[in-house]
């Protein structure tokens, strides 16, 4: 056993109302300087959609994450001669316009304007060649809130194996429905990225796991943004360095929670730390698809288990580490309750942000001037919510997603959501029969515990429940290299060395 | 005998003439307040001038003629030219100073290349004539230059007689056998450098040889034996000279080289060595180019556009 501490992640979906403060919050810390105006090291999408960059679920075009190849795991992107041979002319990099191209309004116009017949206006100016912009045709979430898009839900990618039937039945306005995806970078255990660096500039800190891109080492080969199946790598073109989430690691190490975690207004974000076996990596990563998640899952270890912590001990792992294991939300979600789930295991680098799926809202049939749930099916999960087969998004599209195409993983999952409602219902409204609720219970295989428990880190977590930021002791660690009282007022944040292009 | 029309103009006797007719305007201006001395002087001093004129030339005549009839042989002329003993790679040079204007004499032995660079008419016409051998530009001085003429025109005069050049026999020579010393797969007995080293020429392959001595395809050397071997066998020119002075080629050697050049020069011209430089290295980028075309054919070329494209041609928007 080679145990591994994790600064991990849960976004419970059901509770995101897409507002982008996560994103905002974000670019005005990190992404504001020049060269960074198109990135969202947090974006919100639109699922169903195609999210940004366009279409960056398709690996077939951008060859992101690992495959395996006759049983073994390598980059799907290229080995080490490919890496040679594409050294100076990266083929498989997105074009700015599948990002898009920023830009800002001309401000300025509207107080300088001479006087005239018509309000002046403020034309889009783009940031990049500071030329305007007749039409803007792109932009970070474009297609926000366009499910049922004739464009863009209609080409989301994790729809490909929807019948005919099922894909029209989703653009139908009845049925139409749509539910938001955040996004930052996963911070993998097996990153693709790092994978794909000739330079080894990117690099996983061992402390907490956080994936970093090191501005002095980046030579801009780019091959992190291709190798990379969830395009959280971007380039800058100012400094010609690439950049990326860095999980607000300043933030995280004087006790706070990461900005885009911190101003969620939804409160779908938790943070904690997840003790995991390296030994287990290769294993988990080359599982049969099917089998992804519940090989991450046991890669995951219980931070109770006195092996576990004598190994993690053994590794040099401290003991606030090890307590904050114990502590975290995200094992609960993930290891615990198994109602989060890595966003496509399928790319087979480990992601070790997980995702609570969104209830969709029920489907309802107004007949004869009666508003009817359909609830026909097996589940018998009468009378609030319509039959899993009848969900509004089919149960295969978040296969898709959330279980590399795993139905049983994720129907699983929606039982125990579900029982936890019918559990809350019969708790508050007192309308559902015992018996019912006895079958709600074996069919989500959870009990009135579990599902309080499920409940109140779901719907009433305090902000020391969601975050359990572990103590890094920086000065302790600052203490082994440097003086403390011979550097003080040293430290801080920014680069020693700027960035920049050395060509 | 030829006659040809010298086109080129002595602007500078031009000049001087219009400056003498500056003076005299002004002269008698000037001398209004002057003395008898002055006048005396004005009369002495270009008397003087007159004659030390007159007597330069004559003075400087014995002993050009000598330099120049030394320079003849010594500077190679006799590989290309005979005077009064008919054509060889050049023109029979008897009687060249009545058929030509000094000024343009001096200059064509001086720059011959350049002259012909630069389309002068009577060198152009010569040229043709010629065979389209060029004249060698053999780095001569000015006072070399004034000597030789000051020969020519002794000789023209029948002042000197001149030398019966002695045609230059080689043994048979074997062109393949030469062409591998150009290229230097053979080694010289002697050991010199191949001359692939500094010269080019047609018939070695388009990427030809060195380019520090000219290209010997056009060369006049290489038209006839005599010349060739003349040359070659203690060569006048600077460069030349320093290599081969202490390792000379054998006569078999000489035969076999001029056997394959003579045979390169009358062959086609092939275009110069730069346009096949040139031709090569865009026909290597275009394969390259196409290659990559093919090796990079599956490269990601926009995701987002041809996506919104397709969905609106398949609503027919
Ligand atoms: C490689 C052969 C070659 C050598 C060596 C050579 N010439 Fe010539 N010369 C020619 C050719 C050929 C022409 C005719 C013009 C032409 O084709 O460029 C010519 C033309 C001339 C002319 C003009 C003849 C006329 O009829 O107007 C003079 C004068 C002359 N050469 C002088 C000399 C002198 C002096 C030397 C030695 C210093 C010399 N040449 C060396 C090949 C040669
Ligand atoms: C080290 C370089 C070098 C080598 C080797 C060399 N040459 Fe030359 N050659 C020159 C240079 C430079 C010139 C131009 C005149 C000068 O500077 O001597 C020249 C001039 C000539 C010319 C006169 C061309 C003209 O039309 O003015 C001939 C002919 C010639 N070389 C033949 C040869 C032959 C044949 C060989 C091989 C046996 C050879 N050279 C080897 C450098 C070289």
């Amino acid at each position: 056993m080679n145990i591994r501490a994790q600064v991990s992640m849960v976004f419970h979906l059901d509770k995101c109302i897409g507002c982008h403060t996560c994103s905002i919050a974000c670019k005005n810390i990190w992404t504001d300087r020049k060269g960074t105006e198109y990135m969202w090291w947090n974006n919100v999408e639109t699922k169903p959609g195609t999210g940004y960059p366009t279409r960056w679920e398709d690996q077939k075009k951008y060859k992101g994450g690992f495959e395996k190849k006759n049983g073994k795991l390598s980059l799907k992107l290229q080995g080490r001669t490919g890496a040679l041979g594409n050294i100076f002319y990266n083929p498989n990099l997105p074009s700015m316009d599948d990002y898009y191209e920023p830009w800002t309004y001309d401000y300025g116009h509207l107080f300088d304007a001479p006087e005239g017949d018509d309000q002046p206006t403020a034309r889009a100016i783009s940031l990049v060649t500071g030329k305007v912009m007749d039409t803007i045709e792109s932009g970070p979430n474009w297609d926000d809130d366009l499910g049922g898009s004739p464009v863009y839900a209609e080409n989301d990618i994790n729809l490909d194996e929807l019948s005919e039937e099922e894909r029209e039945q989703l653009s139908e306005v009845e049925r139409m429905t749509f539910f938001y995806l955040p996004r930052i970078c996963n911070h993998c255990a097996n990153p693709g990225c790092v994978a794909a660096c000739p330079a080894g500039a990117l690099y996983k800190r061992g402390e907490d796991g956080i994936v970093l891109l090191s501005q002095e080492k980046c030579r801009a080969w780019r091959m992190c943004i291709s190798g990379c199946p969830y395009k959280k790598t971007y380039f800058n073109w100012s400094t010609g360095k690439s950049e990326k989430c860095i999980l607000c690691y300043p933030r995280i190490e004087s006790g706070q929670p990461p900005a885009c975690f911190h101003s969620c207004v939804g409160r779908i974000r938790y943070l904690g730390v997840l003790l995991y076996d390296a030994d287990q990596i290769e294993k988990a990563a080359s599982a049969e698809d099917a089998d992804l998640v519940e090989a991450q899952r046991a890669m995951i270890q219980d931070p109770f288990d006195p092996a576990v912590i004598a190994a993690a001990k053994a590794n040099g792992i401290p003991d606030n580490m090890i307590t904050s294991a114990q502590k975290s939300p995200v094992y609960k979600f993930v290891k615990e309750w198994k109602i989060a789930l890595p966003l496509h295991a399928e790319f087979r680098t480990l992601p070790m942000l997980f995702y609570v799926p969104p209830m969709m809202p029920v489907l309802a049939k107004s007949k004869d001037g009666i508003y009817e749930v359909d609830q026909s099916g097996s589940d018998g999960l009468a009378p609030l919510l319509s039959a899993l087969d009848k969900a509004r998004v089919p149960i295969k599209f978040m296969a898709r997603l959330f279980s590399a195409g795993n139905t049983a993983i994720i129907e699983e999952v929606y039982r125990k959501l579900i029982t936890v409602r019918i559990h809350r219902r019969s708790a508050e409204v007192k309308d559902v029969s015992q018996a019912e609720l006895e079958k709600a219970y074996v069919s989500g295989k959870t009990n009135p515990e579990e599902a309080d428990a499920i409940f109140r880190l779901t719907a009433l977590p305090t902000y020391e429940e969601r975050f359990v930021v572990p103590d890094m002791s920086r000065e302790l660690a600052v203490e082994a290299t440097v003086l403390p009282l011979a550097n003080k007022q040293e430290t801080g944040f920014g680069f020693r060395k700027k960035p920049e292009r050395r060509f | 005998m030829r006659t040809i029309k010298r086109s080129a103009v002595n602007n500078g006797q031009a000049l001087e003439k219009a400056h003498l007719r500056e003076h005299k305007k002004r002269a008698p201006a000037a001398g209004v307040k002057t003395s008898l001395l002055f006048w005396t002087m004005w009369l002495i001093l270009p008397g003087i001038m007159i004659l030390a004129l007159a007597a330069f030339p004559s003075r400087a005549g014995a002993q050009d003629i000598s330099e120049g009839e030394q320079l003849f042989t010594s500077k190679g002329c006799t590989a290309c030219h005979t005077i009064g003993g008919g054509d060889l790679v050049g023109p029979d040079l008897a009687g060249v100073t009545t058929r030509t204007e000094k000024d343009w004499l001096s200059r064509w032995l001086k720059e011959p290349d350049k002259m012909l660079a630069e389309g002068d008419a009577t060198a152009t016409e010569l040229f043709e004539k010629y065979n389209k051998v060029p004249m060698p530009n053999l780095g001569l001085t000015d006072s070399e230059v004034a000597s030789l003429i000051a020969y020519f025109e002794s000789l023209d005069s029948g002042g000197t007689t001149a030398p019966t050049s002695s045609a230059v026999t080689l043994p048979a020579g074997d062109a393949d056998r030469g062409k591998a010393f150009f290229m230097g797969t053979t080694r010289f007995s002697k050991g010199g450098p191949a001359c692939m080293a500094c010269h080019s020429v047609a018939g070695i392959g388009a990427l030809g040889g060195g380019n520090l001595g000219p290209d010997l395809t056009t060369s006049g050397y290489i038209v006839s034996e005599t010349a060739f071997a003349t040359f070659i066998s203690a060569p006048i020119t600077q460069t030349m000279s320093a290599v081969w002075k202490g390792t000379p080629l054998t006569e078999q050697e000489q035969a076999d080289l001029y056997a394959f050049l003579s045979k390169a020069s009358v062959a086609q011209r092939e275009p110069s060595a730069l346009t096949q430089i040139a031709m090569l290295s865009g026909g290597t980028a275009i394969v390259l180019i196409a290659f990559a075309q093919i090796w990079w054919r599956k490269r990601l070329a926009g995701v987002r556009r041809p996506m919104v494209e397709r969905a609106h041609a398949k609503r027919g928007h």
